[in-house]
């Protein structure tokens, strides 16, 4: 079946079902226009998978080596896939990124029960499409184990790595800071082009996105120190206003 | 002694990175980070060049005396060489 996925036509090839139900919400009106991407998994790649996770059934295995296998297409298209949870607010998205078990969720969860207007495009894997004149976070099926995001896109406008703390702090990083920072969250492919592009998309993405590093506790305070810094917009007005 | 090919180098965020591809990268998962010597001495060589030859051409790009660039060319390779990057 032919779904749209970061504006692109993608032909998912797969053996059960578990994948057709999962990709409902992006399946494509247009079944019979050719498709810039074909995705399959192959035996080899389901065996590697399914050894990593022993106890998952194969449709749920299948699906993780379709995505991987999505995202390793997708450098020559101007696009990646980035770990991150990604919130969109007043039309505009912000990614935050850190090794797993650093707070994304618990921090975006805090935006939203913050914010009316904010919602979780991407809770854990969504796509960028990084051009010369600007980067868009795209919302996929694939989220993550909490499932949380929607089939949506925004011009991503912050890039905010985060750290536990016990107080409150944000501050920019240079260039060289994002990208020792930025690799550890991307997927690297280990094809020359494909490996050769995404580096070019990183540096492009590096380039075009404002970063932080925000050191946070589990508070509101936290989500008015990445709020102000990333928005430059008043966290007590904006909230006032119930946006 | 030359730099093993595998290898995918960019500027990433004005730091330079070596990333391994293909063959080279199923048994070397990370990337090197190169500074300014270590790029210049990663595109020597990428070329077949003897250890005095390296020797030479920092002294001709940097301004530092023999024994330092000799002692940066050794430390260099021999680290490219010992985990098999080099050959």
């Amino acid at each position: 079946m032919i779904y749209n996925i970061a504006d692109l036509r993608i032909d998912i090839r797969n053996q059960y079902p578990y994948t057709t139900r999962f990709c409902a919400a992006y399946l494509s009106d247009d079944q019979q226009t050719a498709v810039d991407i074909v995705a399959t998994a192959t035996a080899e790649e389901l065996q590697k998978e399914k050894m990593q996770s022993p106890n998952f059934p194969d449709g749920y295995i299948e699906n993780i080596c379709l995505y991987r296998n999505i995202c390793l297409q997708l450098p020559p298209f101007n696009r990646m896939l980035l770990h991150a949870a990604v919130l969109e607010y007043n039309g505009n998205a912000y990614a935050f990124l850190g090794r797993s078990g650093t707070g994304k969720s618990t921090h975006t969860g805090l935006w939203l029960q913050a914010f009316k207007g904010a919602k979780i495009v991407n809770g854990d894997k969504p796509i960028l499409q990084i051009n010369d004149d600007g980067v868009i976070a795209y919302g996929t099926p694939w989220m993550g184990k909490e499932g949380r995001g929607s089939n949506t896109k925004a011009p991503l406008k912050g890039l905010c790595f985060l750290e536990q703390a016990k107080e409150n702090s944000i501050r920019r990083l240079s260039p060289a800071e994002v990208a020792s920072k930025l690799f550890l969250q991307l997927l690297l492919p280990t094809e020359e082009n494909a490996a050769t592009k995404t580096l070019e998309l990183a540096d492009r993405l590096i380039n075009a996105v404002p970063a932080w590093l925000l050191k946070c506790d589990i508070s509101e305070a936290a989500v008015q120190c990445s709020f102000e810094e990333m928005t430059k917009q008043s966290f007590a007005e904006a909230k006032g206003r119930g946006l | 002694m030359k730099i093993k090919k595998g290898f995918v180098v960019r500027t990433v965020g004005g730091e330079c990175v070596a990333v391994p591809v293909g063959e080279m990268s199923k048994n070397f998962h990370g990337m090197i980070n190169l500074n300014g010597t270590a790029e210049f001495l990663w595109n020597f060589y990428s070329e077949e060049h003897s250890l005095d030859e390296g020797v030479a051409a920092l002294l001709n790009e940097y301004d530092v005396d023999e024994s330092l660039a000799r002692a940066d060319v050794e430390r260099f390779m021999g680290i490219l060489l010992k985990n098999g990057f080099a050959e």
